[in-house]
């Protein structure tokens, strides 16, 4: 996987008409688990041709017609295969009747969507949501997912192929989800999308605390959903939170890899395109009907990114943009967050006292963040000799090398203040 | 797109439905007429969504005329060449719709059809039509 795959070159075409011969070779002859295999077959017969051929005048009728022909190879294959094993391929059609959608011909975008929709079925973990996702919409193959997830390979071409045949097994029919149903599937892709962002942004394990790559794939996605559902609301702030998140990016490392938190960033560091764009998508969206969790998200990075610095920011207002993000989900990372903006209004203390309550919520207790959190508002109260222990149980508890060297640098540096 | 759903049946179900008991029953005209009334609404639900194309039944597979090769320049043709009870084509429906799923899913609401006898071996298939690689680039 490269970090830039722009629009222009063979593999952002490929990529970007992965999903939409996918889509149109599943909708004529089904199949997805096979089909699926046979697009990342055309794909890499794309790669190995175009270049010395030239890229056909119909690059996408060119792909559809080579997975069609790799297809139905395949499925013979399977049927010989299945025959001799005295075993016929067999699934059972949910039994309901739903009428057509009437209001219009499908398109190829659709067709990506209803791709998004089935790698993100309720039935598959979010981990195989995850992977199927970065395979059949993004075109990674399977060596590239496993590589960024730092998983062997063989594992991921189990966790891929286990999550194919759930839904082949599933029998969902390639199509819409009806109406009632859409708004709640939606949700699960924009969750996988945001957790394919922070895989990338904040990598939960392993020496290299970005993996990028990732994080532009998931911009990359989120792009493609926002063309196709440019009136949601949620759908661009997610796409507005990944862009201000990541604007930040180049100014979160040092040279030696190490971890420098916002208020110590280099802020002419920060990509002013993302945040030009991202400030633009959220202010567009934010007047617009209900305001859900990932543009509150997106609107409070982009106060942090508007800002000239850490004491000019508008601490007030991010306080309160917590505060309604606390209202439409019980997280406790949300209730971490907005301590710290309390602690920067009301003072050290102030944070310090919310903090405590969240000692007792198990899902964050042992989290390397609260510990964190308590040694920088402990540090601001001026208490070094219990920050310096917050620090290190943070520090302890912490899965990243470029965090626990951040943490045991913060430890350090308090006792060589006093 | 178009997909054609291929309907079977053997001669010797054709009988039955006529009225002419074979080794099992023959089917009363209620139940002639409950089938009858189950594919035309079946028929009438894709005539309202619009993926109707077309359909066609046809006659017991006794009238049946198979031409075959040449035998000293001359075209062979046999009379009735299926065996009773072999299922061979007995009429068919085209739809236009979204999806191979979606005329599965339309292929399969025929096994709801009421039938006296046990239709548990019957069989219904569905094929995609070839018109080009254009519509799949619709």
């Amino acid at each position: 996987m490269t970090t830039a795959v722009t629009d222009d070159t063979t593999e952002g075409l490929l990529r970007r008409l992965a999903p939409q011969v996918l889509g149109a070779v599943v909708r004529r002859y089904g199949h997805f688990d096979t089909a699926e295999d046979a697009v990342q077959e055309a794909l890499i017969a794309a790669t190995m041709q175009w270049p010395h051929d030239g890229v056909p005048d119909n690059p996408r009728a060119w792909l559809i017609t080579v997975t069609s022909r790799r297809l139905t190879d395949l499925l013979r294959s399977e049927h010989a295969r299945q025959r001799r094993e005295d075993t016929v391929a067999q699934w059972t059609l949910p039994d309901q009747w739903l009428a057509p959608a009437a209001d219009r011909p499908a398109s190829a975008f659709d067709d990506t969507l209803i791709l998004l929709f089935m790698c993100c079925h309720p039935s598959l973990s979010p981990a195989s949501q995850i992977a199927l996702t970065l395979r059949a919409v993004g075109g990674l193959s399977t060596a590239e997912i496993a590589r960024a997830f730092l998983v062997p390979e063989a594992t991921m071409t189990r966790r891929i192929s286990r999550a194919k045949q759930r839904i082949k097994d599933s029998g969902i029919p390639f199509g819409m989800p009806p109406g009632a149903e859409r708004t709640e599937r939606l949700g699960a892709v924009l969750h996988v999308l945001y957790l394919i962002f922070n895989e990338g942004y904040a990598a939960t394990s392993g020496p290299s605390l970005q993996r990028s790559e990732l994080s532009a794939e998931a911009i990359r996605l989120a792009r493609m959903v926002q063309r196709l559902l440019p009136d949601d609301g949620e759908v661009t702030g997610l796409l507005a939170l990944m862009l201000l998140t990541d604007a930040r990016r180049p100014a979160r490392t040092g040279p030696d890899g190490g971890l420098i938190p916002m208020a110590e960033q280099d802020r002419s560091l920060w990509n002013a395109g993302y945040i030009a764009e991202g400030v633009a998508l959220i202010t567009a969206a934010l007047p617009r009907g209900t305001t859900g969790p990932y543009q509150l998200q997106a609107a409070i990075a982009a106060i942090h990114d508007e800002a000239p610095s850490a004491e000019a920011t508008d601490w007030p207002q991010i306080m309160a943009l917590y505060e309604l993000l606390m209202q439409t989900a019980d997280n406790p990372v949300v209730a971490l967050n907005h301590a710290v903006a309390v602690a920067m209004v009301r003072g050290a203390d102030a944070g310090l006292d919310l903090l405590g309550k969240l000692d007792a919520d198990e899902r964050i207790a042992g989290d390397h963040r609260l510990h964190a959190v308590r040694g920088h508002l402990l540090e601001m109260a001026g208490d070094c000799v219990a920050a310096r222990e917050s620090y290190q149980a943070a520090a302890q508890r912490a899965t990243s090398f470029p965090q626990q060297r951040y943490l045991n640098a913060r430890a350090a540096r308090l006792v060589d203040d006093q | 797109m178009k997909y054609m759903i291929l309907l079977y049946a053997s001669q010797q179900e054709y009988d039955l439905m006529a009225g002419k008991p074979t080794d099992e029953p023959a089917w009363s005209a209620e139940d002639v007429a409950a089938m009858h009334a189950f594919m035309a609404s079946w028929n009438q639900d894709l005539v309202d969504s619009g993926e109707f194309v077309d359909a066609r039944g046809l006659a017991a597979p006794v009238h049946t005329r198979r031409i075959r090769g040449l035998q000293d320049g001359v075209p062979v043709v046999t009379d009735g060449p299926y065996p009773e009870t072999q299922e061979v084509l007995a009429g068919y429906t085209i739809v236009e719709c979204d999806s191979f799923d979606r005329a599965t899913e339309i292929a399969a609401r025929i096994t709801k059809s009421p039938s006296p006898g046990d239709a548990s071996g019957a069989f219904i298939d569905v094929r995609p039509i070839i018109e080009g690689i254009e519509e799949l680039e619709a």
